[in-house]
């Protein structure tokens, strides 16, 4: 009786780990930007800016914060278009506004990450999530402000939403 | 007597006007016709279409008359090597103000012409300079195709499709 108890429990235990190895050896299944999606995003940003005057740079970047889309706005100031690109890109990394690294430096001005290529303590860019998972950025640059290209570029979120899941 | 004097100073009144029109003329700014990022949209979109119409996913890249990127679209299945090739390639169309496999033709014979060694030149056929008559805006190069040839196709039906406004 104790005996068939154990086998049980080892029959059990090797199915178990059958199961989990199984596992392991699945393919990671990704959801990730489309152009037309980044494309809507970056125009719905940029229009955006455009309407209140000013002139900006988008870029979108995807999970592995490569370029979907770099927009040069007419006239928008020559540096938005790396600025723009650092911020997605900082965005994107940290899976967090770019701006709340801005906050972060404040108690941390020696980060480590300030030190890592095309990252950049500016506000203006926003991760992309499908739920909790970062599967991208959009980053603006040329308002005013930080907060003005922040508020752009959550436009463009909020364009695509019910089609980030 | 008078008459030379008269003469002399018409001259000397014909060349100060002269030389006013000139100095005028020098100081004058440069007007520039320049691509639009509407115009810009338009051509990259249609060239990432018309190339995805036919089975093929490429990137594109829109540059301004100074070589500087206007408009950069990655499909999203393209190879992760074509961003930077559409924009290389635009770059040698802009900069030698002729399509980049015309450049690529003229360096087969010298592999180790200097122009090779410039940054962002590429010997690769794909993209097209964008002119207003003789006057080059731009470019708009394409890259992810099987064959330079039909990224050029691509890059060329971007710039058919805004032809009317090129002027």
């Amino acid at each position: 009786m104790i005996g068939t108890a154990r086998l049980l429990a080892g029959i059990s235990l090797a199915f178990a780990c059958a199961a989990t190895t199984t596992a392991n050896a699945q393919l990671a299944v990704h959801k990730d930007l489309t152009l037309p999606i980044a494309l809507t995003m970056a125009q719905t940003a940029a229009q955006m800016c455009t309407a209140q005057g000013y002139k900006v740079s988008v870029h979108v970047v995807g999970r592995n914060a490569e370029v979907l889309v770099a927009m040069r706005g007419d006239d928008a100031n020559p540096h938005t278009m790396e600025n723009s690109m650092r911020k997605a890109i900082t965005s994107r990394m940290q899976g967090r506004p770019s701006g709340d690294f801005v906050t972060a430096l404040k108690d941390n001005p020696t980060a480590g990450a300030l030190h890592l290529a095309n990252q950049i303590p500016a506000q203006g860019a926003l991760p992309i999530k499908v739920g909790n998972e970062v599967i991208g950025a959009i980053g603006v640059s040329g308002s005013p402000g930080g907060d003005k290209d922040e508020a752009c570029a959550k436009a463009g979120i909020d364009k695509v939403a019910d089609q980030l899941k | 007597m008078f008459q030379t004097a008269y003469r002399l100073a018409g001259l000397s009144l014909a060349s100060a006007l002269a030389c006013m029109a000139a100095g005028s003329a020098n100081a004058q700014l440069l007007t520039h016709k320049d691509i639009s990022l509407g115009i810009a949209t338009t051509m990259a979109t249609t060239a990432i279409e018309t190339c995805k119409g036919q089975g093929y996913n490429v990137s594109v890249h829109v540059l301004d008359r100074d070589g500087q990127v206007i408009l950069g679209l990655r499909n999203e299945l393209a190879g992760a090597a074509t961003m930077e090739n559409s924009m290389k390639k635009a770059y040698t169309a802009r900069t030698f103000r002729r399509p980049s496999g015309e450049f690529a033709n003229s360096v087969k014979g010298n592999p180790l012409a200097g122009a090779l060694m410039l940054t962002n030149i590429v010997a690769a056929q794909g993209a097209l300079p964008i002119k207003v008559g003789d006057d080059v805006i731009g470019a708009i190069g394409v890259s992810g195709a099987p064959g330079g040839d039909k990224d050029e196709a691509c890059a060329k039906a971007g710039l058919d499709k805004v032809a009317a406004d090129l002027k």
